[in-house]
């Protein structure tokens, strides 16, 4: 068999050859196979890269904390990530996006909950806190390229670069907010009431 | 998630629906926007054998202004109230309260009638109708009955309404000097305190102070000791309106739950009524 002009063909006899749209929907429909041949066209060829890939980045995120309540406002939110070369933009801004949103939300909202007797307190999404869109600040982001040399498009990954960086960001963001009231840590989530207790008993000029 | 089996009609009038009331007895419910009934019957912390469903009951959604008379027809949507100019004017607190209550989906459904009747203590409209001391309308078998709104909220889940009896009304004199501030729970979006003020001003002095919080206690209730200290207090005077406004839950025991807890609670309602202090005097 060969290939030529768009179409599979019988080597040496130029009158005989199909489309490959042809040839996948005989495969598929399977009624026309020699005896023996299994209906279907498939193959599978796996990659080996030599080495893995490092995309890297970095996340900054500023915070305001109310000192009379606890509450936590996001003043401005700036990711620059290095996933290799960028083949779709939108889609890489998209898992970014997602990403950090989910990851803000370890840092500041979401806490599985149960009381003393082994029942889950926050079994709907009353209870359990998961951000609305105008609970997570507008992000602003950008992308060096270092492609990589391990595969032949220099891609690397990016889904994990928003959650990656975001919830030490944001947490770390509280924390410098807390410092002046000598609070060095708080476990997550950092809920308003936990920062708000931290700055009241190290220093009662927040009230 | 699934509510037990239940039958359903229309009211065609307010008489109409006490009438089915009578007739059902206490198997039966009103059935308003459904916002809060039916999440309920979905958990199965109600279930009633009918639904008499008010919504279809004509002229209960009106917003009416007469001189310095605000009446609110119970059927009138959150939404209503939320883009209402005659409102933000005459009453910016149950303004405030409309645009923060819930989602787009909630508001353009729920009713200020369903919301009241349900009792809920982290509802918003409780304190402020509290803050201007609505008067409300009751229509039962014997005719009709106006309540005000300290003798309406009772306690959690429970309202004087009559196992008989529907809410056709809200009424208050207009309060243009007034707010509600509202601490939102990061899921549910209810409050996890909700601060309503309603002042008269004599200068840039508070003459007269009606304040009350959602919440934090079983019910939402008048902070009668915070409202004497205002007096005399100069609404731009922070610290002073910040002093004025301390222990506003004395005296309630401060709800707890996963959240927040009731000292918390306790200390946020200060902040909170602080704050719309301030900016019903800004108004
Ligand atoms: C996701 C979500 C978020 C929400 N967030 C908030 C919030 O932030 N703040 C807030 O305050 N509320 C919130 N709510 C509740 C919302 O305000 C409901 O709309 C309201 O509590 C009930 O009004 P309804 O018209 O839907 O009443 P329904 O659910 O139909 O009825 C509620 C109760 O009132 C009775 N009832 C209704 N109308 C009358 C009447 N005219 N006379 C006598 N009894 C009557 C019914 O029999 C029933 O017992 C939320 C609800 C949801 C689902």
């Amino acid at each position: 068999m060969e290939y030529r002009n768009g179409k599979i063909g019988v080597k040496g006899d130029p009158s005989k050859s199909m489309t490959t749209a042809e040839a996948g929907f005989m495969a598929f429909m399977g009624d026309n196979l020699p005896p023996g041949l299994e209906p279907g066209m498939d193959a599978t060829r796996r990659f080996e890269p030599p080495n893995f890939v490092f995309p890297f980045g970095t996340h900054v995120c500023v915070v305001e904390v109310d000192a009379k309540t606890g509450q936590v406002e996001f003043v401005k939110y700036l990711a620059v990530d290095d996933c290799g070369r960028l083949l779709n933009p939108m889609i890489v801004e998209g898992q970014v996006h997602g990403g950090i949103a989910q990851g803000l939300s370890q840092a500041m909202f979401e806490e599985v909950v149960y009381d003393g007797d082994g029942q889950l307190l926050t079994g709907t999404l009353m209870d359990y806190a998961i951000p609305h869109a105008e609970q997570v600040p507008h992000y602003d982001l950008d992308h060096t390229v270092t492609a990589t040399t391990v595969n032949p498009l220099g891609i690397k990954g990016v889904g994990e670069a928003g959650t990656i960086g975001s919830t030490p960001a944001v947490a770390n963001a509280v924390m410098d907010a807390l410092a002046p009231f000598g609070v060095v840590h708080i476990d997550m989530p950092l809920k308003p009431e936990k920062l708000w207790t931290a700055m009241h008993a190290k220093n009662g000029r927040a009230r | 998630m699934i509510p037990a089996a239940f039958d359903y009609v229309r009211a065609s009038s307010v008489d109409d629906a006490i009438r089915l009331l009578g007739e059902h007895g206490d198997d039966a419910k009103l059935l308003a926007g459904g916002h809060s009934l039916i999440p309920m019957m979905k958990l199965r912390l109600a279930a009633p054998a009918m639904l008499i469903d008010i919504t279809g009951i004509p002229q209960l959604d009106a917003i009416r202004v007469d001189g310095n008379r605000v009446t609110i027809g119970a059927l009138t949507k959150h939404a209503a109230l939320a883009a209402s100019d005659a409102l933000k004017k005459t009453a910016p607190a149950l303004w405030d309260a409309a645009n923060q209550l819930g989602d787009p989906q909630v508001r353009n459904r729920g009713t200020i009638g369903g919301a009241s009747a349900h009792g809920d203590p982290s509802a918003d409209y409780p304190a402020v109708l509290l803050a201007l001391d609505a008067t409300f309308t009751v229509v039962g078998k014997g005719g009709e009955r106006k309540l005000r709104a300290g003798d309406f909220f009772r306690e959690m889940f429970d309202t004087a309404l009559g196992a008989g009896e529907v809410l056709t009304a809200i009424a208050f004199d207009a309060a243009p000097k007034s707010a509600y501030v509202k601490y939102h729970h990061p899921a549910s979006h209810y409050a996890v305190v909700g601060a309503a003020a309603v002042l008269t001003l004599n200068g840039g002095s508070i003459a007269t102070a009606r304040v009350a919080i959602a919440g934090v206690g079983d019910s939402a209730f008048r902070a009668g000791g915070v409202e004497s200290a205002l007096a005399g207090v100069r609404g731009s005077d922070e610290a002073a309106v910040a002093a004025a406004c301390a222990g506003t839950a004395s005296g309630q025991d401060a709800r707890s739950d996963t959240f927040a807890s009731g000292a918390y609670r306790a200390a946020m309602a200060d902040v909170f009524t602080a704050r719309a202090v301030a900016q019903a005097a800004s108004r």
